[in-house]
């Protein structure tokens, strides 16, 4: 499959990231228990709220429509029969929502390397997402926190870990976008993951 | 570096995205035998999870979600039919949908598998469970009743057909039993296991375990472990109101 090239329009990234009672944390996390009792309805709503969202991630990453769609198709069956492993106190509800959608994603992308292909207009989307992002996240305490750390990594290291994180690239992408060797690469993710952690902890 | 340390780093990899195919599969195995696995999964998506807010909604088109419902829909029937056939029919049924695959098993060579969950009630009458254990989205390939306080089970094929020189296997894996599935049984040709094959475990160890069949060779793993595709599942405990 070679999917056209989809790019993100780069509009939208400055909304203000306003929250409509729908969408609150604690409404998604009662949405998800409800769909664990196999609540059909509760499930229209988590979709209603999340869909957007688990759409913009998958697409970031798959850069085609149609692509992305199948995957939002398997990622929401896969929430319905995963509700009940969903537990509260470990995983705040919309990440766990957008993990298993993100884990679809690059499973997909593993699995099909040639149906995408990276480019370096992905990495100069980076910096300008990443001032735009802050601004916008600046009440977000926790989002402050993890822009800090990888702020604090080196200028490569931060794009690596966002153009993984965000567009899916994998090390052999990164490897020849930054002109290293897989292994480096390798290294190197390590380190500023390790990085990241730390600083998280502090 | 120690083990620990290399297995955060993997699943932190994992989560990040940047793994090989074959080392994702491995990481996804993982996650479903070992707790440990699990937990540092669910660690470093919330470390690094506020990255996503720097991804824009996209709205999808009005279809999708029909088409999700449409999917749904056939998954829910199947989860029907098989408790119809498994005559517990009036008990409420949950679907819980396994992929399990050894880290060097092709996708071809996955089989999914469904668990239908019976919900337990305190009283002593409602002591049976179901797993119904599935090749696709479709059709359920075996179903599994076990009766805890008879400590009997059932097993019969729904859609399962015999395979010429390969034998089905019926596995247990529980906390209390070490890191290994053990083999509860391997299938006769019609399909038959000994109803007491469970007999020496205790119930509550039969409640939390994982169940699960493989494809192995006539007359099962040589080597006392699953070496084929695998379907995995647990029996929950079951109750009608317990969540």
């Amino acid at each position: 499959m070679k999917p056209d090239s989809h790019q993100l329009p780069d509009n939208a990234i400055g909304a203000p990231n306003s929250q409509s009672p729908s969408d609150t944390p604690e409404h998604v996390a009662e949405l998800i228990h409800r769909v664990a009792q196999k609540d059909r309805q509760a499930f229209a709503l988590l979709y209603q709220a999340t869909a957007t969202k688990l759409l913009g991630t998958v697409l970031r990453i798959l850069r085609d429509r149609g692509w992305a769609d199948d995957v939002i198709q398997d990622s929401y069956l896969k929430i319905w029969q995963k509700a009940e492993q969903f537990q509260d106190g470990k995983s705040s509800p919309i990440t766990w929502l957008v993990s298993i959608a993100r884990n679809s994603a690059i499973d997909e992308l593993r699995k099909h390397p040639a149906g995408r292909t990276t480019n370096s207009d992905e990495l100069d989307e980076m910096p300008g997402r990443q001032s735009t992002a802050q601004e916008q996240l600046e009440d977000q305490q926790a989002a402050n926190k993890l822009n800090h750390c990888i702020d604090q990594l080196e200028k490569d290291r931060q794009d690596m870990v966002r153009l993984a994180y965000l567009n899916g690239w994998s090390r052999e992408d990164l490897a020849s976008q930054f002109e290293q060797p897989v292994n480096t690469v390798k290294t190197w993710l390590h380190r500023a993951l390790k990085q990241i952690k730390r600083c998280l902890e502090s | 570096m120690t083990e620990r340390d290399d297995l955060d780093m993997l699943v932190a990899e994992f989560v990040l995205g940047t793994l090989p195919a074959q080392e994702r599969e491995y990481v996804e195995t993982r996650r479903r035998e070992d707790p440990e696995v699990e937990a540092l999964i669910l660690q470093w998506e919330e470390r690094l999870g506020r990255l996503a807010e720097e991804t824009e909604p996209v709205q999808p088109s009005p279809a999708l979600f029909a088409k999700i419902e449409k999917a749904l829909d056939r998954i829910e029937s199947t989860a029907r039919k098989a408790a119809e056939t498994s005559n517990v029919v009036a008990l409420r049924s949950q679907l819980t949908r396994w992929r399990w695959s050894t880290a060097v098993a092709s996708a071809a060579a996955l089989v999914l598998m469904a668990v239908l969950v019976l919900q337990p009630q305190p009283t002593p009458e409602t002591q049976s469970f179901v797993a119904v254990f599935q090749h696709n989205d479709e059709q359920p390939a075996f179903l599994l009743t076990v009766d805890l306080k008879e400590q009997r089970l059932n097993i019969r094929p729904v859609t399962a057909e015999p395979r010429p020189g390969k034998s089905y296997q019926l596995w247990i894996k529980a906390d209390e039993l070490g890191p290994n599935p053990r083999s509860v049984g391997v299938l006769g040709n019609d399909f038959k296991l000994d109803e007491g094959a469970l007999r020496s475990y205790d119930p509550a160890l039969l409640k939390e375990a994982t169940f699960g069949i493989s494809v192995e060779p006539e007359g099962g793993s040589p080597t006392g472990q699953p070496t084929g595709p695998a379907i995995h599942g647990y029996l929950y405990p079951t109750d009608g109101n317990n969540q």
